[in-house]
């Protein structure tokens, strides 16, 4: 029963993803991809509870073109397929947008 | 004139054996997020619900961060030349719409009261109202 929550807005610009990390349950999935990605330097993605299980996403080409290191032992590479597959190997979507 | 009632009792039984195999519908739950006047995000929700609703498809609202502004009332918005969609929201029940949820968390951190313009609003703490979101089909967020 797990919710995949894209999100799209910089934490430093909006509450999305504040709300997005209110709104998550158990084994749910974040993708970071557009302006989202600028998050992986928010202090806001540390206040994950690491016992929720949640699972990080960041779509590589988004986070290189904003010259965005990813560390991969926080969040797992991707690209647009792997973010396609996601939509079908979760039960809904919310897009923060 | 049996033959027609036959063939009618024919096509009633095979609709009774298919219903099984109809999909079950599926729910929709809408999150508001936005204030309501200076944007029309709040106007599109409204409408998408009101749509779906006329479908016999209601959906259930979520108000979660500035959303909750929408709720809160004796606003105006002539004083501020707005169409005052949220005058709307009194047609909810007509509509069917009856699950309405509003984040406990972003009425405190805005101070504010459970005064709402329209009833049956049901207040949920945060892993509340999660939870509740996660019962849902499809979400859209505005």
């Amino acid at each position: 029963m797990a919710t995949l929550h894209i999100v799209r807005q910089s934490a430093f610009a909006s509450n999305d993803l504040a709300q997005c990390i209110s709104s998550l349950c158990r084994k749910d999935t974040v993708a970071l991809i557009d302006d989202g990605c600028y998050n992986m330097q928010h202090s806001l993605i540390k206040s994950i509870d690491s016992k929720m299980d949640i699972q990080l996403h960041v779509l590589a080409k988004h986070a290189q073109a904003r010259a965005l290191a990813i560390n991969e032992t926080e969040f797992s590479k991707m690209n647009m397929e792997n973010l396609v597959e996601l939509t079908f190997s979760h039960d809904r979507v919310i897009t923060w947008q | 004139m049996t033959n027609l009632s036959i063939k009618e009792k024919s096509i009633k039984e095979k609709s009774v054996i298919e219903k099984p195999i109809i999909e079950k519908e599926k729910t929709l739950a809408i999150i508001n997020s936005k204030a309501p006047y200076s944007n029309i995000a709040g106007k599109d929700a409204l409408d998408i619900a009101l749509i779906f609703a006329s479908f016999e498809q209601a959906p259930a609202l979520f108000f979660q961060g500035d959303g909750v502004w929408q709720l809160i009332a004796d606003q105006n918005g002539s004083l501020i030349s707005v169409k005052d969609y949220l005058k709307t929201f009194a047609a909810f029940e007509f509509y069917d719409i009856e699950d309405i949820y509003v984040c406990q968390e972003s009425l405190n951190a805005r101070n504010l009261s459970a005064s709402f313009h329209i009833e049956k609003v049901q207040m949920l703490s945060k892993q509340a109202f999660a939870q509740q979101l996660a019962t849902y089909n499809s979400i859209l967020r505005f």
